[in-house]
């Protein structure tokens, strides 16, 4: 079975274990057959069928959602790949249920980890996995109220644990959202004496893409900001006087060898600037000869205003600044 | 709609309380649709009737697609026992479904003085709530000031509110919207 899509595009789809009850062969999918459907919740096998689908011809089988009868249609090739599962049975109902009533484990704090981790058990984790997204999350909400995002999926998480609980032990979802409840708070003063919880889902490691730790070289401050990676340099003002300063006492009392070094990272020389070339390319687009525009003839004014123009106009553009600012 | 309907003697102004706020947390016309027997023979261990069989037994009420019909009661109510016990029942739903009953058996001592009878009304106003946001698809929240919060939870606070939370409200209100008519 293929685990969940790969996180970074370098990484290979990396397999998973298969959990109880997984079907792999498209021929146990008889009629009337009973499935869990990854995400989707408890189906029914109605049959096989053929489709022609843009030029090709599918074999499907064709399941009924118990929940509303929505139509689920699988192709047989894909069947051992999307994770279908048996109903969960009373053994594993027993370790859901004990896995349910036991004491409080941490929860994982990261967002990023337990919200990645909570979509793979969801998706190929089988009923424990379901089991282990509603404790994780409830036991987190004990701490802190759940993010939207969370508070969804454990709402999703629970409505599918409820109906596999309640078409496995054939009750009302009514009933097996209590039995799930009865164990996941009990009331004050209940205590069960319960074995120990199976072994959680195996997830797939997830490898952290790090960059390979950089050697340190002496008088090498900028090395930590990795912009010899991106082919930056970078001239610090004032740096270079006090590196160089640094440096040149360093060199005296190491006997020299280290010069060549700083001259070569703090490079001195200012790049002298080109004149500047006519253009001898293609001319750019001029643009269009606008119409001319004729001066629009002044008013005829006043002496007295003719001698204070300045006044009236300062006190114009500051008033209409004002009111911009405002 | 929602149709409460009794299936013993309670007083008229707790029901009225019970109906003015199921309307408040569901947006829906609420009435009273009667009284109805108790159906007999379904006492079990210890005089308890199950809230199974009661459902099944009880006498129908005129209702319309998308009505959901809630059944008081001041019978002790019990589940079938689970994996790991019987949990406690201070009512039951058909989730998703039309019907659901509680018991007032649970809920504080009614009292006479103003202060206990309306703890008790609040506390029934909100088991109301709980089992009809069951018929609207509603599950248990974490949230222990919400309704949906279950009623034997140690989280619950001592006089917990009627309120949905507003996830537990807007899911209800999705549903609703969705419904048919």
């Amino acid at each position: 079975m293929r685990g969940p899509p790969p996180r970074h595009p370098d990484d290979q789809r990396e397999p998973i274990p298969p959990v109880e009850g997984l079907i792999t062969d498209a021929a146990e999918l008889v009629p009337g057959a009973r499935v869990v459907y990854p995400n989707q919740g408890v189906c029914t096998v109605v049959g096989q069928e053929e489709k022609d689908i843009s030029g090709h011809t599918l074999q499907l089988v064709r399941m009924r959602r118990e929940e509303d009868g929505a139509a689920v249609l699988v192709p047989r090739n894909k069947v051992s790949a999307i994770g279908l599962r048996l109903v969960a049975t009373t053994g594993q109902l027993q370790g859901v249920f004990h896995y349910l009533a036991a004491q409080l484990s941490d929860p994982e704090l990261d967002w990023k980890i337990r919200h990645r981790d909570n979509a793979d058990r969801l998706i190929a984790g089988g009923v424990l996995g379901l089991a282990e997204v509603v404790k994780g999350l409830h036991s987190l909400s004990r701490l802190r109220p759940l993010p939207a995002k969370e508070r969804e999926q454990y709402d999703n998480a629970r409505h599918l644990l409820v109906h596999e609980v309640a078409v496995s032990l054939a009750v009302s979802p009514g009933l097996a959202e209590d039995y799930i409840d009865y164990a996941l708070m009990p009331p004050a003063g209940v205590k069960f004496d319960v074995p120990p919880p199976p072994a959680p889902v195996v997830l797939p490691s997830r490898p952290r893409h790090r960059r390979p730790a950089v050697e340190e070289e002496e008088g090498g401050d900028l090395g930590d900001l990795g912009l010899g990676d991106l082919g930056l340099e970078l001239e610090l003002e004032g740096a270079g006087e006090q590196g160089g300063e640094g440096a040149a006492s360093e060199e005296a009392a190491e006997g020299g060898e280290a010069a060549p070094k700083a001259e070569e990272s703090l490079p001195v020389e200012e790049p002298k600037r080109e004149p500047e070339k006519p253009r001898t390319g293609p001319k750019p687009r001029t643009p269009k000869k606008a119409a001319p525009v004729k001066p629009k003839k002044a008013p005829k004014r006043s002496e007295k205003a003719r001698e204070k123009p300045s006044r009236k106009v300062a006190h114009r553009s500051t008033t209409r600044r004002g009111r911009k600012k405002r | 709609m929602i149709r409460v309907v009794t299936l013993d003697e309670l007083d008229p102004a707790d029901l009225a309380f019970v109906t003015r706020n199921l309307y408040r947390a569901f947006g829906l016309g609420t009435e009273l649709a009667g009284q109805k027997p108790l159906p007999s023979g379904l006492e079990g261990k210890g005089g308890r009737v199950d809230a199974l069989d009661l459902l099944r037994e009880v006498a129908p009420v005129r209702t319309f697609a998308d009505d959901k019909v809630l059944y008081l009661t001041t019978a002790p109510l019990s589940v079938p026992p689970g994996p790991l016990g019987e949990p406690p029942c201070w009512g039951f739903a058909e989730y998703g479904k039309e019907r659901a009953t509680l018991s007032t058996v649970r809920l504080p001592p009614r009292g006479t003085s103003e202060a206990s009878v309306e703890a008790y009304r609040r506390r029934m106003a909100r088991e109301a709530i709980h089992v009809v946001g069951h018929l609207w698809d509603l599950h248990h929240c974490v949230d222990g000031r919400c309704a949906m919060h279950p009623s034997w939870s140690p989280f619950l606070p001592a006089s917990p509110e009627m309120d949905l939370c507003a996830f537990c409200r807007e899911k209800s209100e999705r549903k609703i919207r969705l419904a048919k008519t």
